[in-house]
């Protein structure tokens, strides 16, 4: 076991030095650098000798390998550098960014397994009577359909409705976990849908096995045995796609925080992006591999304490 | 389980039909011009004429969302053409190269992946410009890596199997063991999976467009659509919600094709 | 308080009301709130303003972007103040000044007891450093020259109170050039830091009516009231504190969310409202603000260097296939005026060409057979194999840009030629922006009340419009005005007005007497504020001040 957290963990920074490395070379070979966009601004009106001494003054000229060596350097002792457009060091920006980003998750998240439960529940129960099973059929078609939502544009109407016209909720001067209330649930709708559609496959199978039935045959009710037996057990399979799911919620974050203007990484990395500041793209991505990393790794050890059918040593029971 | 077509199947195929014949036909679902409107007309809600309004230069919406699904699809397809090329030569090096090449191979795939798509897929549009191609080579690029994984694990479980083994056996060749069995059987997979991320590729596509990546206007792109459109959502929902909706049921039939191709498996 | 409300109890209002209107002499009053007059005036409270940009840089010679005007105007004071009725230069921080007769040595005597927010005073010395680092910049800090300053030399502190300024050419528009927001004073401390750190609101320490007290970078700014600020200009009278105790500034990027939350009453006062939106905000009772922005008009400008509108004819050409009319019409309100020249009307020299300006698709057309561009089948224009398509990229900052250019693309397509709307990252549109090749047009619009503008824009070592060979651009390879270049260094440095004012004349008739530019219409900042604001003011220039305003909810 700890061999193997050995090598996990060692492959987790190669793939991080890796991912690194790329998102480098990527931002590097972009036309221009940040420091000529920022001071080609007609605004500035400087002259071309101007801008050349400016980007001498930021290192811009250096070569690509000893830019390379200096930034591994000063990121290996956890200087992420200042951003070239606010002028600001990138981690106070991502210290004051996470906040948001985090909660956004942490309510996306929450809402999206919620939704996913109570739609499994509401296809299961119904999928044992006779005349339910139409329904049953069309409720479980529902997460084909919310997974191909657009998030912007489910979002730009639950703004319209929500907060302008219904004056529910405020979208703008809030701050905290109001702030992020309303995107957050309207994030969790699509990202349900994955959650849904693994959790209802597991949840099938398990309802096909013979200790189901043996249950039934003891007079237990449907409920019950979808709550105490069907579900605990369909659930920690679903947890393989959290790496999915941690993808699409920052996806979702980007889209997210640029239509409601909350003030998180998503939002700081569309702009980065859109100033090429590469050194707040960089620190960015960096995070969210390590986050990604990280989530993978919790979630191969966290499975086989969750399913008491997992044995210690990783490998799966047969049924 | 033999195929028979029943009225429900027609049924079931009958979104595959309307967005197929959107995209390649577009002017028989509709009879006007998606780039040039009537200003005079502008902002008029749904009517007989202009059965899903008009927007602010008294362009039909309607047209304009039929024209897009063009734009979309091939987009999309392209996108996932894109993936495929990167993705079969390398997932099958992985799968029948030496130890170290399947070792290099994966863990570059290892490091794709982990960085998330949309950062990967925004920073190569900042690098190659806007338009509709490159954001369409973008989402390709970026969603190479999974396509490799999926088709190495195939060629390997393909490799480990008996017939290969017996194949080899009966003196077949290295490269006739490749085109005959392990091309054509960890092909149909990844076609599943093909269509299966062809909605993906929809959704990222649409998004990178709303983030004004896309192609310029006036191109009638659905993201682009909804961008220009919702400054108006207030006094003229119909600009935007006929092109969400458009997005939703090109997804979602997308989705239908690939459980039709995976269930014959 | 409870003498105000017997005060205003229905029996007694109407006669008092007379004898409050003949004491009050504020025709501010009257204009803005006419229905709340009987409303007293109320001190504290917090505004909060939505914002469409975030500030970038609070380095005041950056103040021409709208979000760092919008705080600088607010937190700096400068040496003079532009009427915003007569455009007079009057005392401000400076009480009186000399200037020699041929505008090189301007002398200005500066008003005591000011301070910085920091404390420290406000005397010759911080003055004649802020003037030294916005004339000539400082490479050290990376901070830019200023463009209103021209042909500046140095400074000579003359007494406590006294500061001299020598150039070497005459400078007839510094003294204008003191009251503009890029020229807002700052502690000699805030000038010793480089340029990266002026994005930092609470960095910049002035000794205006507000302080920056708390700030999330690129999302939202507090400005806090000074109390013991007592040195407003005299447009503004009275002196004393601001009256708002705070203004809480929200950077809400897209139009629909800053409308739909100002209409649901989520905030008191707004930036930009595009002219779509202007009904709904009137309809609800809410008031709109439209301060003209003065200075060079929204205009479609040529790069000549690009040889495909290297030719005057096709020029000319594509300012008769532009309907203007059509444009203002569709998209825009009565508050945006058609241009009559590339100078706005309300700036000082200006020259009425609407003649010169009209619309004739058949005469376009004519010009362009003329200049060899043939149609051809496609409906396109070619010459040599070549097709006419022509670049330009969508302008942020301006009201409903891509609107704009999308109409402007419907019209040429009627006389065959291509318009091609550019869209990137705001990186992508700097770079771009400085290839002829790729943008043989751009989009621009310079406010100041100055005819210095002239110069700003047009310039090719100024902002550079027309991208002639000397500017910023690598990409330029032959085309220059000499004569255009000439007759903007003369407006820059001409001491006598009236010959000044010929040459601003000049200017304009050779801009468009080349067709280098298409003017569209005279550019104002749209503000919404809700009923609760009272006493709204604006600079020469369209900026907000904050300073006079009130709510009247507590």
């Amino acid at each position: 076991m700890t061999r193997y957290l050995f090598t996990r963990t060692l492959h987790a920074i190669f793939v991080l030095w890796g991912a690194f490395t790329l998102s480098f070379i990527l931002l590097q070979v972009m036309p221009g650098d940040a420091v000529l966009v920022k001071f080609q601004d007609p605004e500035l009106g400087l002259n071309p000798q101007q801008i050349a001494d400016m980007r001498a003054t930021y290192g811009a000229d250096e070569s690509a390998i000893t830019q390379y060596i200096h930034v591994l350097g000063r990121t290996l002792h956890g200087n992420l550098g200042y951003s070239i457009e606010t002028g600001l060091p990138v981690g106070h920006m991502l210290q004051a960014a996470y906040p948001t980003t985090l909660r956004l998750a942490i309510i996306s998240f929450a809402g999206a397994i919620i939704l996913s439960i109570t739609f499994c529940t509401l296809a299961l129960l119904l999928s044992e009577h006779v005349t339910g099973r139409y329904i049953a059929s069309f409720i479980s078609a529902i997460p084909g359909i919310t997974s191909g939502i657009p998030v912007f544009w489910l979002e730009i109407v639950a703004i319209q409705l929500v907060s302008f016209h219904w004056k529910l909720i405020p979208v703008v001067g809030l701050s905290g976990w109001s702030a992020v209330f309303l995107p957050g649930l309207a994030l969790a709708i699509p990202i349900s849908a994955p959650l849904a559609q693994v959790f209802m496959t597991t949840a099938k199978r398990v309802q096909q096995l013979p200790f189901i039935d043996v249950l039934r045959a003891r007079g237990l009710s449907p409920f019950r045995i979808l709550c105490s037996h069907i579900i605990p057990n369909a659930f920690p399979p679903t947890l393989t796609v959290s790496g999915l799911v941690f993808g699409e919620i920052l996806a979702g974050a980007v889209v997210t925080e640029t239509v409601f203007g909350l003030d998180g990484l998503g939002q700081l990395a569309q702009q980065a992006v859109a100033s090429q500041d590469v050194a707040v793209l960089q620190a960015i991505i960096l995070i969210s591999v390590a986050g990604f990393i990280s989530i993978g790794l919790l979630s191969e050890f966290i499975q086989p304490l969750l399913d008491p059918r997992i044995g210690r040593n990783g490998q799966q029971r047969k049924y | 389980m033999p195929h028979h077509f029943t009225p429900l199947k027609l049924v079931a195929a009958l979104p595959v039909i309307l967005l197929g014949l959107a995209s390649l036909w577009p002017s028989l679902l509709c009879a006007q011009n998606p780039l040039t409107g009537f200003p005079a007309e502008y902002l008029s809600p749904p009517s007989i004429n202009h059965w899903f309004g008009t927007d602010q230069f008294g362009r039909d919406v309607l047209a304009r969302v039929v024209y897009g699904s063009f734009s979309t699809l091939s987009s999309a397809i392209l996108a996932v053409g894109i993936s495929l090329l990167w993705a079969i030569p390398a997932g099958l090096l992985a799968g029948l190269g030496s130890v170290h090449v399947e070792r290099a191979i994966l863990a570059c795939a290892d490091i794709v992946l982990s960085i998330p798509e949309i950062f990967l897929s925004l920073s190569i549009i900042t690098l190659i410009g806007p338009g509709a191609a490159h954001v369409a080579l973008a989402v390709g690029a970026s969603q190479a890596a999974g396509f490799v994984r999926m088709i190495h694990t195939e060629v390997a479980r393909i490799r480990a199997s008996e017939y290969i083994e017996s194949a080899a056996g009966m003196g077949a060749t290295f490269s006739q063991i490749i085109l005959r069995h392990v091309l054509p059987n960890s092909l149909n997979p990844a076609l599943a999976l093909a269509s299966l991320r062809l909605g993906t590729a929809i959704l990222a596509i649409s998004t990178i467009c709303f983030l004004g990546y896309g192609p310029p206007p006036p191109s009638p792109e659905w993201g682009l659509m909804i961008t220009e459109g919702r400054d108006y959502l207030s006094t003229a929902w119909w600009i935007t919600t006929f092109p969400g909706l458009a997005i939703i049921f090109a997804a979602w039939t997308t989705n239908l094709v690939s459980h039709a191709i995976r269930r014959p498996l | 308080m409870y003498f105000q409300r017997h005060i205003f109890s229905a029996k007694l209002s109407i006669p008092l009301m007379l004898v409050w209107s003949t004491f009050c002499v504020s025709p501010a009053l009257f204009c803005a709130t006419p229905a709340h007059a009987e409303i007293s005036v109320h001190h504290g409270g917090t505004l909060l303003y939505l914002e469409k940009q975030a500030h970038k840089s609070l380095y005041p010679p950056a103040g021409g972007f709208y979000p760092n005007g919008g705080i600088l105007a607010q937190i700096t004071d400068r040496l003079t103040w532009q009427n915003t009725q007569t455009l007079a230069i009057e005392p401000w921080l400076a009480t009186s000044w000399q200037i020699n007769a041929d505008s090189t040595i301007y002398t200005f005597e500066l008003r005591s007891g000011i301070t910085f927010s920091d404390g420290t005073p406000v005397d010759a010395a911080s003055i004649a450093l802020n003037f030294d680092t916005y004339g000539k910049g400082s490479k050290a800090l990376h901070l830019p020259p200023s463009e209103v300053i021209n042909n500046y030399d140095h400074s000579e502190v003359v007494g406590p109170l006294t500061v001299r300024f020598y150039f070497s050419k005459p400078s007839p528009g510094f003294l204008q050039g003191t009251s503009v927001i890029g020229s807002g004073i700052v502690s000699p401390r805030t000038l010793h830091m480089p340029l990266e750190q002026w994005g930092e609101g609470h960095n910049i320490i002035g000794s205006g009516p507000f302080v920056v007290q708390d700030e999330v970078p690129g999302k939202s700014t507090t400005l806090q009231a000074r109390h013991d600020y007592n040195w407003g200009p005299g447009e503004l009278a009275p002196q004393g504190p601001a009256k708002l105790e705070q203004i809480r500034i929200l950077v809400v990027p897209e139009d629909s969310i800053r409308i739909g939350a100002f209409l649901s009453g989520q905030a008191d006062f707004i930036r930009e409202v595009e002219a779509y939106d202007e009904n709904q905000i009137t309809r609800s009772g809410n008031l709109l603000y439209a301060p003209s922005t003065r200075g060079v008009n929204d205009s479609i400008v040529f790069r000549p260097d690009n040889d495909k509108v290297a030719d005057v004819r096709v020029r000319l050409a594509l300012l008769r296939a532009t309907d203007r009319q059509e444009i203002l019409h569709t998209l825009f309100s009565p508050r945006y005026p058609l241009a009559r020249s590339i100078l706005a009307g309300n700036t000082q020299g200006f020259q009425d060409h609407s003649s010169e300006l009209y619309y004739s698709p058949t005469e376009a057309k004519y010009l362009l057979d003329k200049a060899g561009w043939l149609l051809a089948s496609d409906g396109w224009r070619y010459k040599n194999g070549k097709i006419l398509s022509l670049g330009i990229h969508v302008s942020a900052p301006h009201p409903q840009s891509r609107s704009m250019l999308v109409l402007l693309a419907q019209q040429w397509r009627k006389i065959g030629v291509k318009l091609n709307i550019l869209t990137g990252s705001p990186a992508m549109v700097v770079l771009d922006d400085l290839d002829p090749q790729t943008t043989p047009l751009y989009q621009a619009e310079v406010g100041r009340a100055d005819p210095d503008v002239l110069k700003s824009a047009y310039y090719p070592t100024n902002r550079n419009v027309l991208l002639q060979k000397g500017g910023q651009s690598q990409h330029v390879q032959h085309f220059t005005d000499p004569e255009c270049n000439q007759l903007l260094l003369a407006v820059a440095s001409e001491t006598d007005p009236l010959r000044r004012l010929r040459y601003v004349a000049d200017i304009q008739s050779l801009i468009l007497k080349n067709s280098y530019s298409i003017p569209i219409f005279e550019e104002p900042q749209v503000y919404a504020g809700s009923t609760h604001v009272h006493d709204m003011r604006f600079e020469a220039v369209g900026r907000p001040v904050f300073y006079r305003a009130w709510l009247d909810t507590p």
